[in-house]
C-alpha cells in the first residue's frame, strides 16, 4: 500500500533518514521502533507531507535546508512531491506527536473538525464509532479539548485522525506519556480499529513493550537507518531487541 | 529554483568557510588574510557610512541622511526588542515624541545648549517611557504593540486637547547645531557606536538572559530571575534610543510638535527591519539606508509614491522575507558545492 524506496532527509548537513526502505501493507498494522533521534518523526513527517512545509518555512527565514531524496509511492502513485492536503485527501491521515488537538475547541468539535473532507453520512458513522471505542470521549462531548487529561486527548487525537476517513493511519508516539494502564489500553484499541474497519496502520513508538505485539510487521531504526525488520513474532524473538525494548 | 537541479544522487551541501571557523579563536591574528576576513565588513560599513556626508550632492539629501540614522536608531531599538528579547513594540513614535519635546522644552525653559539637553533627555525620555510602559511589561506580542502604539496617540491628542507645550503649532525657536558637519557626524556616529554596543550587549550575560526571556520567559522565571526587571532593562535601553533620536530631531528642525508622535516613527523601522533581516542589528540599520532614500526618490511620482513604495515592500515579504542581512551573511561565512548522497 505505502511503498518507501531509499528515502533520504537531510536537515542541513545533518542526515535524520537514512537510506530507508519501508512497506506497508493494506489492512495491516506497522511498527517503526527506535529511541529518540532515530529519525521516527522525520519519517511520519516525511510520508505525511508536513516536511515539505516546514522546508518551505525555512527557506522563507533563511533557516537550514531540507533536502528529500527517493520515493514515497502511495496505491502505486508516486506522492514525493504532494501536498500535504492533497495526501490526506488520498487518505493519508498523520495523527501528530503531541496529539495537536484543538485546546479551545470543545472535544465534540475537534471530532468535526477532523471530518471536514468526509461526507456527512460517512461522518456521523464514524462519530458513533469513535464513540465506542472511545467510550470516556462521549462523557466529554462539551468539555475543551485542553482541559482533557493526557490520555483522553490521545483518544481524542486519534478519534480526530479517524474522522478523516483514512486508508492509511499514521500515528507518531501514540503512547507519549501516558500511564501504564493507558498504554494497554490504548495498543488494544489501536488493534481494534485495524481488526473492525481494516484501516492500515503506521505506528512508531519508543516503547515497544505494549506496541509489539499488536503490530504485523516491524521496522526497527537507529540513527536514521533501518537496522532490523521482521514480524512481530521474529522481533519479539530477537535477542537485540529483546535487549533493548524489554530489559531483558 | 534548486529544487529542479537535486537530482536523486546529489544535493546542495552548505559548509562554514575554514578561515569563518579560523577566526573564531586565537588564530584569528594568524594572518592579515584572517584579520581582514574579521575587519574589512565592519570597516567597509564605518567608512561607508562616514563618507556618505561628502558624497551626497545637494543640502537637501545631506538633510535625509540625518533623518535617515534617527530611522536607524529607531530601527535597532526595534530590532532589539523584537528579536532579542521578544516584545514587539510599536512605539518608535512614543519614544521619539517623548525625547523630542524633552529636548525642546530644556531648550527653551532653561536655556541648554544641545550639548547638555540630548544626553538629558536621551536619559529623562528614557525613564518616562519605561515608567509608562512598565504596566504593560507583563504582555507580549499583540498586547505590548497595542499599548506601545496607544501612547503617541493619546499624548499628541492631550497636547492638542488641553493646548499645552505650544499646542498644534509645536515648541517653536529651538536652538539648531552650529554647523550641518557637526550634525551629520555626530549621528553617525551615534548610529556607529549604538550599533556595536548593542552588538557586544546582546552577547553578554546579560544578553543571553534577554534572549533568555524571548525563548521561554516561564524558563527564565523558574531560574529565579525576575523577567520584568529584565524587560524593564531592554525597553529602558530601546527607548533611550528612540529619544535620542526624538531629541536630535527637534534640534535639527529647531521645532518640536505633535507630528514627532506622528506613526511613521514607528513603521519604517518594521520595514526597515522587514528587508534589512531581523536580529542581525545590522541588516535594520541598511534596511532604513535604502528604505528613507527610496522613499525620497519616489516623491516624483507624487501621490502614487506609496503604491509603489508599499509594492517594494509587499515583494520583498512574499519572496525574500529572510532579508538582506540574513542572505549576506550566509554567502560570506558559508560556501554550498554539490555532493553525491
Amino acid at each position: 500500500m505505502l511503498e518507501i524506496r531509499g528515502l533520504m532527509v537531510f536537515y542541513e548537513n545533518a542526515l535524520a533518514i537514512n537510506n530507508i526502505n519501508l512497506n506497508c501493507q493494506g489492512e495491516k498494522v506497522t511498527g517503526v521502533f527506535g529511541a529518540n533521534s532515530a529519525g521516527k518523526s522525520t519519517l511520519m513527517y516525511t510520508i505525511s507531507g508536513i516536511i515539505l512545509d516546514v522546508k518551505k518555512k525555512e527557506e522563507m527565514k533563511g533557516g537550514e535546508r531540507i533536502t528529500v531524496l527517493g520515493s514515497i509511492a502511495f496505491d502505486g502513485m508516486d506522492i514525493t512531491h504532494m501536498k500535504p492536503s492533497e495526501r490526506a485527501r488520498r487518505g493519508i491521515i498523520l495523527c501528530p506527536e503531541r496529539r495537536r488537538i484543538f485546546p479551545e475547541s470543545s472535544t465534540l468539535e475537534n471530532l468535526k473538525i477532523g471530518a471536514y473532507l468526509a461526507t456527512s453520512i460517512q461522518a456521523k458513522k464514524t462519530l458513533d464509532y469513535v464513540f465506542t471505542i472511545f467510550p470516556p470521549l462521549k462523557n466529554l462531548k462539551n468539555r475543551e479539548g485542553g482541559f482533557l487529561s493526557g490520555g483522553e486527548q490521545q483518544m481524542l487525537a486519534i478519534g480526530r485522525a479517524l474522522m478523516a476517513q483514512p486508508k492509511l493511519l499514521l500515528l507518531d508516539e501514540p503512547l507519549l506519556g501516558l500511564s501504564p494502564l493507558m498504554e494497554v489500553m490504548l495498543a488494544r484499541s489501536i488493534r481494534d480499529i485495524n481488526a473492525q474497519t481494516g484501516i492500515s496502520i503506521l505506528i512508531t513508538e519508543q516503547y515497544a513493550r505494549p506496541i509489539l505485539p499488536i503490530v504485523h510487521y516491524g521496522y526497527i531504526l537507529e540513527n536514521g537507518g533501518a537496522v532490523l525488520q521482521g514480524t512481530s513474532q521474529e522481533l519479539m524473538e530477537n535477542p537485540d531487541v529483546k535487549s533493548a525494548y524489554f530489559g531483558l | 529554483m534548486d529544487k529542479n537541479r537535486v537530482t536523486p544522487e546529489r544535493r546542495k551541501e552548505r559548509l562554514d568557510r575554514g578561515i569563518k571557523v579560523r577566526t573564531e579563536g586565537i588564530y584569528a591574528i594568524a594572518s592579515w588574510e584572517e584579520i581582514s576576513y574579521l575587519v574589512l565588513p565592519r570597516l567597509l560599513l564605518i567608512v561607508g557610512l562616514l563618507l556618505l556626508p561628502l558624497l551626497m550632492p545637494s543640502l537637501y539629501w545631506k538633510r535625509v541622511i540625518s533623518i535617515v540614522s534617527i530611522y536607524a536608531l529607531l530601527a535597532l531599538g526595534f530590532d532589539f526588542l523584537a528579536h532579542f528579547v521578544g516584545l514587539v513594540s510599536l512605539g518608535g513614535a512614543f519614544f521619539v515624541g517623548t525625547g523630542g519635546y524633552i529636548a525642546a522644552i530644556l531648550n527653551k525653559a532653561f536655556g541648554l545648549s544641545p550639548t547638555f539637553t540630548i544626553p538629558m533627555a536621551t536619559l529623562a525620555g528614557a525613564a518616562i517611557c519605561t515608567l509608562l510602559l512598565l504596566p504593560a511589561l507583563p504582555l507580549r506580542g499583540v498586547y505590548f504593540a497595542i499599548v506601545t502604539l496607544m501612547y503617541p496617540l493619546v499624548l499628541a491628542r492631550i497636547i492638542e486637547a488641553l493646548n499645552i507645550l505650544g499646542g498644534t503649532d509645536g515648541i517653536l525657536g529651538v536652538a539648531g547645531f552650529p554647523s550641518r558637519w557637526i550634525e551629520q557626524y555626530l549621528i553617525l556616529l551615534i548610529i556607529i557606536l549604538a550599533l556595536f554596543g548593542l552588538r557586544r550587549l546582546v552577547n553578554e550575560d546579560i544578553g543571553l538572559v534577554f534572549r533568555g526571556v524571548k525563548d521561554n520567559d516561564q524558563a527564565v522565571r523558574a531560574s529565579g530571575l525576575s523577567i520584568t526587571f529584565y524587560k524593564a532593562i531592554a525597553v529602558f535601553i530601546a527607548s533611550g534610543l528612540g529619544s535620542l533620536g526624538g531629541a536630535y530631531l527637534s534640534h535639527i528642525y529647531m521645532w518640536s510638535g505633535i507630528s514627532q508622535f506622528a506613526l511613521d516613527f514607528s513603521i519604517i523601522p518594521i520595514a526597515a527591519t522587514v528587508i534589512g533581516g531581523g536580529g542581525t542589528l545590522v541588516g535594520p540599520l541598511l534596511g532604513c539606508f535604502i528604505l528613507v532614500p527610496v522613499s525620497e526618490l519616489l516623491r516624483a511620482f507624487g501621490t502614487l509614491r506609496i503604491v509603489f513604495y508599499s509594492l517594494i515592500l509587499m515583494l520583498f515579504i512574499m519572496f525574500r522575507s529572510e532579508g538582506i542581512m540574513v542572505y549576506a551573511q550566509r554567502k560570506y561565512h558559508q560556501f554550498e558545492r554539490w555532493v553525491k548522497v
